[in-house]
């Protein structure tokens, strides 16, 4: 009897847990992990920027794609993506037209395909901004962490050539 | 003695139930809060709360940013004299005059010029916590919300969850609810 008032209780337990555990809790910067790449850049969480941006430098658009480097301090990788979307953005120089890209990156284990703008980002500390619309389905953020995750997503990195994998993108 | 005890089975099991079920019951109660209270010792924000500025009882929305490394409040008309800054929170809000003491000034590097901002201390409400805090000012017509909180005043209070936003309402002893 008292055995089972154990296992009633923890099963009691189980929905609180869940709920309390559907969203992962990340500090202020995490590092994470461009993929296919594998290049590793520390990430601003920014619930303050609507969308995602990536510091990309030397950005040039050829008709519906766009070639641009990451900074030298995180390899200089030279990257070509196709422009999903231009974002308009207001700055204190004016009206400014931005290109999006998809990208997809790993947290944590987990990994997360996102929608990020590219700007030249070079007077700012941090190569990539996670916005709102990254954090929201996700994330909770508690400024007073830093780096709770070190981003380890090898288990999942074999499926890699699963192009026509619909995943959900944000 | 024990034995006959034992023998008498039909009087025990209710007792050994109840037991058992305020065993239950002590747990769920002991425990639940236990466990929330390492996950939300914290409060939980959205991405945009309601204030209400002290003393002056003003309401204005403010942006969450963990982005921002301090708190910053829009302020029309700026002007800095003997140590006193004096502004006027936007005609949206009231157009409140506002004389406040500056403790200090902030560089900000904006995209092609530096600028010094002066920092002054405000109190508000943002859900049931009374919040003392440094701002820094300036004047933020072109931005959606009158008053940004950074992660100084995130840190020791808040966590985030960008789903939603109005999440905690002001309710300080204080303030009247509207």
């Amino acid at each position: 009897m008292f055995s089972l008032s154990v296992l009633a209780s923890f099963f009691l337990f189980i929905p609180e847990m869940i709920s309390a555990e559907e969203k992962v809790t990340i500090g202020t910067v995490e590092d994470v992990i461009l993929l296919p790449w594998r290049v590793k850049l520390p990430a601003r969480i920014d619930t303050g920027a609507a969308k995602s941006s990536l510091d990309a430098r030397g950005l040039r658009v050829h008709e519906d794609r766009v070639e641009f480097k990451l900074p030298q301090k995180y390899g200089g990788t030279h990257l070509f993506l196709p422009i999903i979307d231009w974002r308009h953005v207001r700055t204190p120089e004016g009206l400014e037209r931005r290109p999006i890209v998809e990208l997809e990156i790993c947290l944590g284990s987990r990994r997360f395909h996102t929608l990020v703008n590219l700007t030249d980002r070079s007077m700012v500390k941090y190569p990539l901004i996670l916005g709102r619309n990254f954090l929201k389905e996700n994330f909770v953020v508690d400024v007073k962490r830093r780096r709770t995750a070190k981003p380890d997503c090898s288990d999942t990195l074999d499926e890699e050539n699963s192009e026509e994998h619909p995943r959900p993108i944000h | 003695m024990k034995m006959v005890s034992r023998q008498n089975p039909f009087q025990e099991r209710p007792v050994g139930l109840s037991l058992d079920l305020m065993f239950l019951l002590m747990l769920t109660i002991f425990l639940f809060p236990l466990g929330k209270a390492s996950a939300q010792d914290k409060l939980v924000v959205g991405e945009v709360e309601e204030i209400v500025l002290k003393p002056w009882d003003v309401r204005l929305p403010a942006r969450i940013d963990t982005g921002a490394a301090t708190s910053s409040l829009d302020a029309r008309g700026l002007t800095v004299k003997n140590n006193t800054a004096e502004f006027r929170l936007s005609k949206k809000y009231g157009s409140l005059l506002l004389r406040l003491p500056v403790i200090g000034w902030q560089k900000v590097r904006s995209a092609d010029f530096k600028e010094r901002r002066p920092v002054v201390e405000i109190t508000f409400c943002l859900g049931p916590k009374l919040i003392h805090t440094q701002v820094t000012l300036n004047d933020r017509s072109t931005v959606s919300y009158p008053l940004i909180i950074g992660r100084n005043v995130l840190r020791d209070n808040f966590v985030v969850d960008c789903v939603n936003s109005n999440c905690l309402p002001p309710s300080c002893p204080e303030v009247p609810s509207q």
